[in-house]
């Protein structure tokens, strides 16, 4: 009997699904504090200072010593809050972002000391639709967050934040059936080697703006931060929590932006693929990924100096009155160009 | 370890059930059904059907009880929990429809369901439950389901957007434009019509804003209400 979330191509050995789940973890894992700084410096660096650089050489510690703090602190919950969804919350988040990272492929399949190996944790059939059934369960963090904190702007920022990602999912959603379309698939690995002629991003090119954006607001982030609006709803459904908690919402966020980075070149950038005909050895792939999420990380704070956030009407009226209006007329044509060429 | 899993989501899947009906606070009775769908996932997982059971997921878990959620979360708080109506009308219908349910399902379990208990299920082909397969089948086999369904799931948007529109939940003036709204008997009492600045039916003095256009999209107050 095949595993259930059977493999495409093939099954390997036990101790190598463990060992290439842990290292792949641990490598995407790691780019969260490494983002978390390089967001600092580089904000400091686009607002004309410095940036965070008494911690370490050049103020690279500096991460590190937050964690270090925020788990320091008292484990304070509000005494009216509902004590065990509140504590459950913020796992939920980082469940959801963490689990997104099995199904990024780092590389084709190749032979590690004799082993046929997949660069990947898994490669599901239904691939993209396992991102967003993660979504889900992303929503719930955010959710039930806001409503245990017994707190009204919990609340309400919860169902602000929630609200953006369901409507944003939607256009994500229909941007992604053209690559679908185009590919004829939907395993990323299959996405990936179906780029070697030319890399995505040229043909769907309406599809990857789109789904830019509203990476941008599934991950809370700069032109959409509208959950952390300060002068409205003080911190959103964070505001009680504090700490250990706070620290995972924190790393849920980034591990996000990290995810949906990596999720970008997979499914526009040709994954692990280099341009003009280019091919390295195999063990260059894993590199070549990370090289890319690097520049779509930088991209990702970039915009974030760059951009004024939206209002909230502005936010909702732009996700589901031009977004997915456009993502859908992005499939129709796809569709339709598929077929006919 | 394909038992252990099952017997695993059974429970929760049971467990999650029996939640619904019995918290009492609606917040949690929600959750317990989320967790219910959840482990119903995990079970079409166990059979292999990947693509079930991730549209599970994302449809049920991820948009239908999103909607319970937020409504929930709206309207029942922490403290109002569920009075059921222990009306003696109430006991006796619920008696009625759980014995019916109850023979019903006595009747599909002894009829269909013990048959299959000592045999071995159909073999599994590979691609069984890929989206792919599941795609083939709808555009062919149930082509014609699949689209009455579709249409009816279009349909049901277009009602939403109009009942939406009609109740006045959508205060942006400039799409306020429905065919009801010409419908309505002049002079049967807006604020607008109130205050004079729109056209009762009744020899009104003209309006101090010279040439305000007969219409009301543009003499509606900013947000205000429809009757």
């Amino acid at each position: 009997m095949t595993p259930p979330l059977a493999e495409i191509y093939l099954v390997e050995p036990w101790w190598m699904q463990i060992v290439k789940g842990l290292v792949f973890f641990l490598i995407v894992f790691n780019f969260v504090p490494i983002t978390l700084m390089a967001e600092r410096k580089i904000l400091g660096r686009f607002q004309g200072r410095y940036g965070p650089n008494r911690v370490g050489p050049g103020g690279w510690f500096q991460a590190i010593a937050d964690i270090g703090k925020l788990l320091g602190k008292q484990q304070f919950s509000p005494r009216y809050a509902q004590r065990f969804l509140y504590v459950l919350a913020p796992c939920l988040s980082v469940i959801a972002a963490a689990g997104t990272v099995a199904i990024i492929p780092f590389g084709p399949v190749v032979d590690i000391f004799g082993v046929q190996t997949g660069l990947y944790g898994i490669d599901v059939s239904v691939g993209i639709l396992y991102v967003f059934a993660l979504g889900a369960i992303s929503f719930y963090g955010l959710m039930l967050g806001g409503w245990a904190s017994s707190n009204k702007y919990s609340f309400l920022g919860a169902m602000r934040s929630a609200a953006q990602l369901i409507s944003y999912e939607a256009a994500q959603g229909m941007a992604l059936v053209g690559v679908v379309i185009t590919a004829q698939s939907l395993s990323l690995t299959e996405i990936v080697e179906g780029q070697k002629g030319m890399w995505y991003f040229i043909p769907q090119f309406f599809g990857m703006i789109i789904f830019i954006i509203a990476g941008f607001a599934e991950s809370n982030r700069a032109p959409f931060a509208l959950p952390e609006g300060e002068a409205e709803i003080i911190g959103g459904y964070g505001t009680e929590y504090g700490g250990g908690r706070f620290a995972n919402y924190y790393m849920a966020e980034y591990l996000e932006v990290v995810v949906i980075s990596f999720l970008t070149i997979t499914l526009f950038f040709g994954g692990w693929q280099l341009p003009f005909g280019i091919d390295p050895p195999h063990w260059v792939d894993p590199f070549v990924v990370i090289f890319k999420a690097l520049f779509m990380i930088f991209f990702f704070i970039w915009i974030r100096a760059t951009l004024p956030a939206l209002r909230y009407d502005q936010l909702m009226s732009f996700g589901w009155k031009i977004l997915l209006p456009l993502a859908t007329l992005n499939t129709l044509v796809t569709a339709i160009l598929v077929v006919t060429l | 370890m394909s038992q252990f899993f099952f017997f695993l989501t059974a429970i929760i899947a049971v467990a999650g059930a029996i939640g619904v009906v019995t918290l009492r606070n609606p917040f949690y009775s929600v959750l317990s059904l989320v967790c219910h769908l959840f482990a119903l996932a995990g079970l079409f997982l166990l059979l292999q059907a990947e693509f079930v059971a991730f549209a599970q997921v994302v449809v049920y878990a991820g948009a239908v009880m999103v909607l319970y959620v937020f409504v929930v979360g709206y309207v029942g708080g922490d403290d109002e929990t569920v009075h059921p109506w222990d009306g003696p009308a109430q006991k006796g219908i619920a008696f009625v429809f759980a014995g019916m349910l109850f023979l019903e399902l006595c009747l599909a379990i002894l009829g269909s369901g013990l048959k299959a208990l000592d045999t071995r299920g159909a073999g599994f082909v590979p691609g069984f439950g890929s989206p792919g397969d599941i795609g083939e089948l709808l555009l062919t086999k149930f082509l014609f389901a699949f689209e009455a369904a579709s249409v009816l799931l279009l349909v049901a948007a277009v009602g939403a957007v109009v009942l939406a529109r009609r109740r006045g939940g959508i205060h942006d003036e400039e799409q306020r434009l429905s065919f009801t709204e010409f419908m309505r008997p002049i002079g049967t009492g807006t604020t607008a019509e109130g205050v004079g600045t729109r056209d009762a039916g009744i020899n009104l003095p003209a309006p101090a804003a010279p040439a305000a256009p007969r219409s009301d999209r543009e003499t509606l107050p900013t947000g205000g209400e429809r009757p």
